[in-house]
Order: structure tokens, then C-alpha cells, then sequence
């Protein structure tokens, strides 16, 4: 058990919702002027039903800023970090994204926590010549 | 709830030691009776909701919460080629540990401990496909016929099939 409070971002992606930690989005906002080269649109998380909203998360290289578009943002919520866990192990070594790494229980169910910069940077986004909605 | 193992098992084993039968945990599913070493299960629980992970192989449909703990399921019947398990609210699941692994077996029920005596195990059938390949042994009891997983090595090759070595992540 930890007496620690997690800061987690909330969003949803098609008809599904994720978690993250805040501190792993720069901002959110519009897509509408994001250049399509930045996008990920489609990613392991599925496909969002529009392209409106993103989450900008920052690279590992420094300026290397991508946008995750997803259908909403919820909000932002602190958790204990008893409510946080890992992948079950099985789980993990199953997994063919690296960017799945575990659960936060909302409401006795768990919701899967993404790492954000692991998730833009397995997918490379949009295609030459795609743009945003 | 779950459906503790260990204190019926522990009676079981009392009831046979020095006997020369075998106990197994038998479920129904690929349409058939199958079973694996009784040690290897904790407890028989309800599935809860599932959460559907991405990436994830068919085998794996998802994982529940059971006592704050997150556990996956393993669906068999994906496993070796097979329809999935059907997954309602009724479905039960039998917690089991393989080396490192903990897992939720899926099946359509649950038969529960079984016991074979040992000398009436046979070889499994030599065919090396489907499930086939996992069975240790083929017995009877007073129901019929019971096929014998090997689950530790069916896990295992879960996990390698999942993520061959070498791949990594994606």
C-alpha cells in the first residue's frame, strides 16, 4: 500500500476510457491547426470516433511534441496509489505495446494507464498528405 | 466470492495418502472434460466485468478485478485454434499459478477435483496440434473420459506465442 496520490488524466477514446498521468501531457486542446505530421490518430488505444481534441505529449527528444487525438477529455482526478496497479505480469509479457503499463481503479474498475510518450512514440501517426478535421 | 481450493483439496489429499489415485481440477470446455494437477488452483471465481486490453492476443480477452487484485483471463479455446469461451455473467473462472504466471481459466463450468487412480493414466494421443499438443495424459473416471493438461507448459507457450523472443515490443 502507498499513502502517495496519483494526478491522472482521465480522457476516451472511441467508445472506451484511459488514464494517464498528468505530468505526461504538455497540454490540451484543438487538433484544427495541428500539422497531420504531429497526429496520432490511430494508435493501440483503437480509433477515435472524431478529430477534434488532442493530448500533447512531449517526446523523449526535446521538441519532438506529438498529439494524441481522442474523443474527450474527462478531467483530471488524484488516486491513491493503492488504486494504481501494474500489469499483471501474464498480461504484460503478452502485450505487444509497450505502452499499456497498468491499471487505475475508478469506481471498482479497472481502467488501463497509458504512457503517453511510449504510445505516440510506437505510433508514428498520421500518414503523408492526412490532415485533421 | 470465490470458492476456496486448498481446504478441499487438503481432505481430498488426507482421504488418499498412501492411495494410489491422483487428484485433478476438472473443467468442461472445448466441448469436452479436461483437467490439470489440483495444486495449481487457489480458488474458483465469478468473472467480473472485463476490461479488454489493446495489443492484446485473442487468448487474452481481458482482465477483472477480484479482491482489489487484477487478474487476466486465459481463454483456452483461442489458445489452440478453437471458438472463444463464451463469457457471460455467470461464467467461472479457476485462478491458477504456473511458475510466475497467475491466470483466470475460463471454461464453460466448472466440474471441480476429480480423482484418477494413477494406474489407469494413459499416454495422450500422439496427434501434435490443437490442444492435443498440451495434454499430458488421457483418464477416466466414473463420468467418462478426462483429458490431462500439462497447464504449466500451455501457459508458458501462451506467453512465447504472444511475444516471440527477440521481438520485444512493437
Amino acid at each position: 500500500m502507498s499513502d502517495e496520490t496519483n494526478e491522472i488524466l482521465l480522457f476516451q477514446v472511441g467508445a472506451r476510457v484511459f488514464a494517464a498521468a498528468v505530468h505526461d501531457a504538455v497540454r490540451i486542446g484543438s487538433v484544427r491547426d495541428v500539422p497531420a505530421g504531429t497526429l496520432v490518430v490511430d494508435s493501440a488505444l483503437g480509433t477515435p470516433f472524431s478529430r477534434e481534441r488532442g493530448i500533447v505529449v512531449g517526446g523523449h527528444d526535446a521538441g519532438a511534441e506529438r498529439t494524441l487525438v481522442v474523443d474527450q477529455v474527462i478531467g483530471v482526478r488524484a488516486f491513491p496509489g493503492s488504486d494504481v496497479q501494474p500489469l499483471p505480469a501474464f498480461a504484460a509479457a503478452c502485450l505487444t505495446s509497450g505502452a499499456v503499463t497498468g491499471f487505475v481503479i475508478v469506481d471498482e474498475a479497472p481502467v488501463l494507464l497509458v504512457d503517453l510518450p511510449t504510445l505516440v512514440r510506437e505510433h508514428p501517426g498520421a500518414a503523408p498528405g492526412q490532415r485533421a478535421a | 466470492m470465490g470458492d476456496p481450493i486448498a481446504p478441499a483439496l487438503g481432505e481430498a489429499a488426507g482421504h488418499a495418502a498412501g492411495g494410489p489415485e491422483a487428484w485433478f481440477f476438472c473443467l468442461r470446455v472445448l466441448g469436452g472434460r479436461y483437467a490439470f494437477e489440483a495444486p495449481l488452483v487457489t480458488e474458483v471465481v465469478r468473472l467480473g466485468p472485463l476490461t479488454r486490453l489493446p495489443a492484446a492476443p485473442p487468448f487474452l480477452p481481458g482482465v477483472f478485478t477480484h479482491r482489489g487484485e487484477v487478474l487476466p483471463v486465459l481463454d483456452i479455446g483461442q489458445l489452440v485454434g478453437h471458438s472463444p469461451v463464451p463469457i457471460r455473467a455467470s461464467t467461472r473462472a479457476a485462478l491458477v499459478h504456473c511458475g510466475p504466471w497467475k491466470v483466470a481459466v475460463v471454461s464453460d463450468s466448472v466440474e471441480g477435483l476429480v480423482a484418477i487412480p494413477r494406474r489407469t493414466l494413459e499416454p495422450p494421443p500422439a496427434e501434435s496440434s490443437g490442444v492435443a499438443e498440451f495434454l499430458s495424459a488421457v483418464g477416466r473416471d466414473r463420468h467418462g473420459a478426462i483429458a490431462i493438461l500439462d497447464l504449466p507448459r500451455l501457459v508458458e507457450m501462451a506467453r512465447a506465442r504472444a511475444v516471440p523472443p527477440g521481438s520485444g515490443h512493437a
